[in-house]
């Protein structure tokens, strides 16, 4: 029991990172980036190149598996979005192709078959009686920090306020003098980063594997569904009710259906509450 | 293209049988997505309902298939509507996320759940075709592929398509002009649906076999969506452009680039034409057309 609560409560921490990075495009941009599962997915195997194949040290690793989740933002939107940015539905069937193009790149330079990933910090520690391991404790403690800091950066800098402003309103944020494409810019690195930060831990929580950027990508939609739009408490809330859930879900019953509930879920807050907990808005 | 057995290999003839199922899903992918601009990523879920559940039938109590496969199709709209009513809730931008979902878990959970009756992972094979050989299914495959085809085509010309494309136009404006836009989406999708249980039910007893791999698939869902959008979303023809044009490129690469590699150089190259031409091969044969024609086509087209 008290490792269902602990397990649960540091997966959770995990997938609020995952969701606040996918919303940001979101909010600021107004479009969805599908590719953002593959962020997650580079993070993992930068990391794992930089720290296994060619014996670097983990804490530049670490970077280096963000600084390529800043760069494949940028590029996207660069290359690809800005273009396309007028017609929302265009912008996600192409970052969907390159999520697909990515896959099967990651399948010619490695493999189809998946990987495992030495932990960061190898070893258990107790806590509270129950066997925690020392890697999903950092990926937890992390997640908080970077959370944490991201907030204090939204409110405090002057950058983190523009993109606060574009996001509630683009006209008026030009008005004020901001320019967005900078914003956007910005948001599109700042959600490589968070999404590669994610994803070396993810990574090492399961397997390096060509296909591993749907399942986060889907988690990232359910905590946005679940705790609505426009609300960083909702998704909080909401990742912490997944990340139970599933850990519930896969000590329980069984482990292949870790996304059963969550889609169940999902079905559910659809029918009955549409705006999702603290929603502003409906989708 | 009747005459085309007489004239071709049977390798030739499995591609393009192979082009006319992929045809008939973009077709249905497009009666949803292109048209209404809410954007399925579930389509193979669906399909799947289709070929499992005569899949199912048809190896576990030896129904025949004139049975079965009316069965599938009805099966995949009501699954489907039981899935995809609550996921219409959202707007465009996530129900293309929350269908994607519906898709990977089937995939996990196929393999799990009652594998003596799903197969599991290795899925169930040695199912019963409906005609055998390369030339008869060939027939087969562009017959329910024209049929649907003109189908859908006459379905467009009445006011209910003309109704489904003022929704992706804009969705508001059709609600404030008194429609009721929920049914209305409800009706393209249950077509979609039944469309893809049509092709789903007899692709798989074309394959003979049904695997959650294949099916329930990114690759698969992608070669669909792709096949769609590059013909030219919104219209009927263009899945149908779409769908040859793909099938052959992919063929076209075979002898020269080994296995995943394939994929990689198909990918950026439907990435390529997707960002120079996002509406798709149709749009630009029209625009040849109206250039070549003249005005007075193009007010004939209004």
């Amino acid at each position: 029991m008290g490792q269902i609560i602990i397990q649960g409560f540091l997966l959770s921490g995990l997938y609020a990172l995952i969701a606040v990075g996918f919303t940001m495009i979101f909010s600021v941009g107004r479009v969805l980036n599908l590719a953002y599962g593959v962020y997650i997915m580079l993070g993992g195997y930068v990391y794992f190149v930089a720290v296994q194949m060619m014996s670097l040290p983990k804490v530049p690793s670490f970077l280096f598996a963000a600084l390529a989740g800043v760069i494949f933002g940028l590029l996207t939107y660069q290359l690809l979005v800005k273009r396309l940015q007028s017609d929302p539905i265009a912008v996600e069937i192409a970052t969907l192709i390159l999520a697909v193009v990515m896959q099967a790149a990651i399948i010619v330079i490695f493999s189809p078959s998946p990987r495992s990933m030495w932990p960061l910090v190898p070893g258990v520690i107790y806590v509270y009686d129950v066997a925690v391991l020392k890697n999903i404790l950092l990926a937890t403690v992390v997640s908080w920090v970077v959370l944490g800091g991201l907030m204090v950066f939204v409110r405090k800098t002057h950058t983190g306020r523009a993109i606060r402003a574009v996001s509630m309103d683009p006209k008026g944020a030009v008005i004020s003098g901001i320019d967005p494409q900078r914003i956007n810019l910005i948001t599109w690195g700042l959600s490589g980063a968070l999404g590669a930060i994610a994803g070396v831990f993810f990574a090492t929580y399961t397997q390096l594997d060509p296909g591993m950027w749907v399942f986060p990508l889907i988690t990232a939609v359910a905590v946005v569904i679940v705790g609505g739009i426009g609300s960083i408490v909702g998704s909080l809330i909401a990742a912490h009710i997944i990340g139970f859930m599933e850990t519930i879900t896969t000590t329980l019953i069984a482990a292949e259906l870790r996304g059963v509930f969550t889609m169940l879920l999902i079905i559910f807050v659809l029918v009955v509450a549409p705006k999702g907990l603290f929603g502003k808005a409906e989708l | 293209m009747c005459l085309l057995p007489l004239v071709v290999s049977t390798g030739t003839l499995r591609i393009f049988i192979f082009a006319n199922f992929l045809a008939i899903f973009a077709m249905s992918w497009d009666i949803l997505s292109g048209r209404t601009g809410y954007i399925s990523f579930g389509h193979p879920f669906l399909i799947g309902i289709a070929g499992y559940t005569t899949a199912m039938l048809t190896y576990h109590l030896g129904w025949p298939l004139y049975t079965t496969i009316p069965i599938a199709v009805v099966a995949t709209m009501i699954g489907g509507t039981l899935f995809f009513l609550p996921a219409l809730r959202t707007r465009g931008t996530y129900f293309a996320l929350v269908t994607l979902a519906f898709m990977e878990v089937m995939y996990h959970s196929m393999q799990v759940v009652q594998p003596k009756l799903t197969g599991g992972t290795r899925g169930l094979s040695g199912l019963p075709t409906l005609v055998s050989g390369a030339i008869p299914n060939y027939y087969l495959s562009f017959l329910v592929m024209f049929a649907i085809g003109v189908g859908l085509w006459l379905l467009i010309r009445t006011r209910l398509g003309i109704a489904l494309d003022a929704i992706r136009m804009d969705e508001d404006a059709v609600r404030s002009s008194g429609l009721n836009t929920t049914r209305l989406k409800l009706f393209a999708f249950m077509v979609s649906a039944m469309v893809a249980g049509i092709g789903g039910a007899l692709y798989i007893h074309y394959l003979g076999s049904i695997a959650p791999r294949g099916i329930f698939e990114i690759n698969f869902l992608f070669t669909i969506l792709v096949a769609a959008l590059l013909g030219g979303a919104g219209s009927i023809v263009g899945p149908i452009i779409g769908a040859f044009f793909l099938t052959f490129l992919l063929e076209l690469l075979r002898p020269y680039i080994p296995g995943a590699a394939r994929y990689l150089i198909y990918g950026v190259i439907a990435l390529v034409l997707y960002y120079y031409a996002p509406k798709g091969i149709y749009s630009f044969v029209e625009l040849l057309r109206i250039r070549l024609t003249g005005l007075s086509q193009a007010k004939k087209n209004d």
